[in-house]
């Protein structure tokens, strides 16, 4: 053992699940630990308490000390998704233009089937309407309209806004949103509504928060700024309440960090934040950026990243070093303005449940899955329908002794019964068939997504290097990855705290966006293009107050904070835009302008083809965008001088069965932790850690880097070239 | 596959299923107990011995007789309409919307159907005046027969059950 007080433990990530909440700490020179602990709903503070205490127990040390070392921490959770799927969130008041009271819960009628499977979005039937947010009973419209330029055709009628908060206030309203149509064009009306709403509230002594949407998000799209100005009411106030309460346990604990959260659009922000919303989907997002950072490190540029879980699918490109960002996506069934990293995601994961229709004998994967519950195979499940899990403890893939480093004990026998009674017997096959059926079938279908996902946004899987992680990513890479020719595909020894390292990757970083309309033909005047800078640069202004305000609240000075303006462009006419970080940090003179439209059309060129360039039909600017950042200190990668392919004796862990192609095969077994840089094992083997186990099949060899990283190569393929 | 509790199909015939439970049962492939489970559930909420062989609507079946084994359609009431191969509509009370005035009463002024184009006729239980069915038919069409069951085929080929007794 290596002296424990070696290095400093700088970083620490949280990943605050559902079920399990992991911690990830990182020391000075690289060296990680990963915790977990089951997570604590009522306070979470404690959950990730104990999670640390899990973690820091294999480098012998306390969390009373490592706490105060620390530089950095960053948060990640599904606290405030959970607020909203079970509409646990604060009673808010919602005042919006007269006749159109029920647009919030009409959902652009795109909300009742938002996060379908295919199968139930096409089917009526299935469709369905959540509860919404905020109920008719709460919400009040006022007469006033603004019209699509930006005009105001009719004036805010103000007594009818007083009128409102009253009503509002006694029907219980705790908190008081107002969006009115067009308020991103001219948000005159929506601001005075704001005014005398605040007005009446304090005439009669009421203390509770206005929300103005163009205070928040500016978009145009009013469906989406409401539900993202009422989330913010919504679950937002009150998930603030969990972070103080686990930031108050950090500090009682000796530390010093500001704790920071992870946000949809890729960056980091303090819980004390004005736009807390958009920090309700993490987890996933920090495995992106895990990747973006690793890719950096090794000099990848093109990255297909995928995560399996126990329910999903997900995956992610990078293309030359750059994440691509959604600007109006959809979560947790409702359709949002925040910009938020694009992921591909399929109901299909280690613990799906497996199922066979009665009349066409088809196995069928999911939609759901076991979860937590992992599957027949524990007892203590209280599942009698078998999951993919089932079927790898039957082939021999995963340690019925060391599931979660042996915390649950899996029963062989028990699956073996569930499935050869509802699988293999009526379908007529051999256990292990049906067993190695049902991956087989899941790898191909996880394969067949991925190659789709890549070829369908016009790039092909030799351009790019795979990162596999998540709890269950290391026993299904070989087989989604399989025949699709992957530069390389890479395996992190910490897959399973992968999400949990990407968030202390992130960077602290606050961003805004505006929706500007812009249009200018191909060949403008200069006049033309000096007033279009104009508009950008306005808005850029705008946009970066707000980000230097939210620095200030952690006590940033405003020249501390890096400025990177950016903007949403495509050709006029034309349905999609992208998103360009901008060449010039102002935007003023015609040369500027040039250098704007050079870099749309450079990246128009990169992510399509050249030759689809169409400047000739002008270009329009929807959005304004600023990004603004602080330096932090992030994890480092490990570095170890290699070994030697052979891996020591202490890493022998000894041979166990293991069923593919119909057949068994005694599979060498490894322990993960054991295992040296350099070190090269070919299937059939199994490489274990407590967290996570990774399969190497027949056909299949692996090397470890010195970064702890695990290359998969195809051994078959390679002879045949 | 999918099973599910008597319980939860009592839950599903009376609309108070979870929607969870629902949105699972309407994307799964259908489970193989569900008709006998359905059959048992709605058995328990009549208040007569006859054996229901098929639901028809909400309110009615066709029927086993106890008695002479005749297949009937049979209201939950307890009125007996005919055999089952003929069109019990022809035994219902029968309400026909012809007027702007009749229309008017269940949609607002100006958003009914013009009547010389289209009416809509109620058949309604004799016995306990439930409303069964409602047809919206050009005006002179004939009354129609929607469903004539392949019973045989449904229990044997499809279900996998015996055929109840049936006197010819």
């Amino acid at each position: 053992m290596e002296p424990q007080t070696l290095s400093q433990v700088q970083v620490m990530g949280i990943d605050a699940g559902g079920t399990m909440t992991d911690t990830f700490f990182v020391r000075a020179d690289g060296r990680f630990v990963v915790g977990k602990a089951q997570s604590n709903p009522e306070d979470e503070s404690l959950a990730i308490f104990e999670s640390s205490q899990d973690a820091l127990k294999h480098w012998q040390r306390s969390v009373n000390d490592v706490y105060p070392e620390l530089v950095t921490g960053v948060y990640s959770g599904t606290a405030m998704l959970n607020r909203v799927v079970q509409r646990k969130g604060l009673e808010v008041g919602l005042i919006c233009n007269r006749g159109f009271e029920q647009i919030h819960s009409m959902g652009r009628a795109i909300q009742s089937y938002l996060g379908y499977a295919l199968e139930e979005r096409i089917h009526l039937n299935t469709h369905r309407y959540d509860e919404p947010l905020v109920p008719i009973s709460r919400t009040r419209g006022v007469t006033e309209r603004t019209d699509v330029q930006g005009e105001i055709v009719i004036e805010l009628r103000e007594n009818e806004v007083r009128k409102a908060t009253r009503q509002l206030v006694e029907a219980g309203s705790k908190a008081i949103v107002i969006c009115f149509l067009q308020s991103h064009k001219n948000a005159t009306s929506e601001l005075r509504a704001r005014d005398i709403c605040r007005d009446e509230l304090k005439r009669h002594g009421v203390d509770i928060p206005v929300f103005a949407s163009v205070d928040y998000y500016p978009s145009r799209k009013e469906s989406h700024r409401m539900n993202t100005t009422v989330l913010e009411a919504y679950a937002a106030e009150p998930s603030r309440q969990t972070l103080k309460k686990v930031s108050d346990r950090f500090k009682k604990n000796g530390a010093h960090f500001d704790l920071r959260v992870m946000a949809t659009h890729g960056g980091t922000i303090s819980w004390k934040a004005k736009e807390l919303a958009r920090t309700i989907v993490s987890g996933p997002i920090g495995g992106v950026i895990g990747s973006k950072l690793l890719g950096e490190a090794l000099g990848y540029d093109n990255i297909a990243c995928s995560d399996i879980g126990g329910t999903s699918f997900d995956m992610a490109l990078i293309t030359k070093g750059n994440f691509a960002i959604a600007s109006d996506p959809d979560m947790a069934r409702l359709v949002l303005s925040l910009p938020l990293v694009a992921m591909d995601s399929v109901g299909a994961g280690a613990g799906s449940f497996v199922r066979l229709d009665p009349y066409s004998g088809a196995i069928k994967l999911g939609p759901d899955s076991a979860g937590y519950r992992v599957g027949t195979c524990w007892a203590d499940s209280g599942l009698d329908t078998v999951s993919v899990s089932d079927c790898h403890v039957v082939l021999g893939y995963l340690n019925p002794d060391n599931f979660l480093g042996g915390a649950i004990k899996l029963d062989v026998e028990r699956a073996r019964e569930h499935l050869k009674a509802q699988i293999a017997d009526p379908l007529g096959l051999k256990v292990e068939d049906a067993a190695a059926g049902v991956i087989e079938l899941l790898d191909l279908s996880l394969r067949d997504y991925l190659r789709a996902t890549i070829s369908a946004k016009g790039y092909n899987p030799t351009e790019f290097v795979c990162f596999s992680y998540g709890g269950a990513g290391p026993v299904h890479t070989y087989g989604y990855t399989e025949g699709l020719h992957f530069k390389d595909v890479v395996v992190p020894a910490w897959a399973a705290g992968f999400s949990a390292f990407g968030c202390a990757c992130a960077d602290f970083e606050y961003r805004y966006d505006k929706s500007v309309d812009l249009a200018l033909p191909h060949l403008a005047s200069d006049d033309e293009k000096v007033d279009a800078c104009k508009v950008i640069q306005t808005a850029w202004n705008q946009l970066a107050t707000k980000v230097i305000d939210e620095f200030v609240i952690n006590g940033f000075k405003p020249e501390d904070v890096i400025l990177r303006p950016g903007f949403r462009m495509q050709y006029m006419g034309q349905l999609n835009d992208l998103e360009i970080t901008s060449p010039v940090t102002a935007a003023t003179t015609t040369d500027d302008w040039n250098q704007i439209v050079a870099a749309f059309e450079n990246t128009y060129g990169r992510v399509y083809a050249s030759s689809a360039r169409s400047p000739e039909l002008g270009f329009s600017v929807t959005t304004a965008i600023m990004r603004g950042l602080v330096t932090t200190q992030k994890p480092v990668l490990p570095e170890d001088p290699e070994d030697g392919p052979t891996p020591p004796d202490d890493a022998y862990l000894g041979a166990r069965p293991f069923y593919r192609h119909k057949k068994w095969v005694e599979a060498t077994v490894w322990k993960m932790e054991a295992l040296r840089p350099g070190n090269h094992i070919v299937g059939p083997a199994i490489i274990e850690s407590d967290s996570t186990t990774f399969v190497v099949p027949t056909g299949f060899e692996t090397t470890l880097d010195k970064h702890r990283l695990f290359h998969l190569r195809e051994t078959q393929n390679k002879s045949l070239q | 596959m999918s099973t599910y509790t008597k319980d939860q199909v009592k839950h599903l015939v009376e609309g108070s299923l979870d929607w969870d439970t629902t949105l699972r049962m309407l994307s799964m492939p259908k489970d193989k107990e569900r008709f006998s489970l359905y059959l048992d559930v709605l058995q328990n909420k009549v208040s007569w011995d006859d054996r229901i062989v098929l639901p028809l609507s909400p309110h009615m079946y066709i029927v086993q007789q106890a008695k002479t084994k005749e297949w009937i359609v049979k209201c939950d009431c307890g009125h007996e309409f005919c055999d089952y191969r003929e069109n019990w509509k022809l035994y219902a009370n029968i309400y026909v919307r012809e007027t702007e005035e009749a229309m008017s009463e269940v949609y607002p002024k100006l958003m009914a159907p013009d009547v010389s184009w289209q009416v809509y006729r109620e058949y309604y239980c004799p016995s306990c005046g439930a409303l069964h069915d409602v047809e919206a038919p050009t005006p002179w069409y004939p009354v129609i027969h929607d469903f004539e069951p392949d019973i045989e085929a449904f229990y044997q080929e499809w279900l996998d059950l015996p055929v109840p007794e049936r006197a010819a």
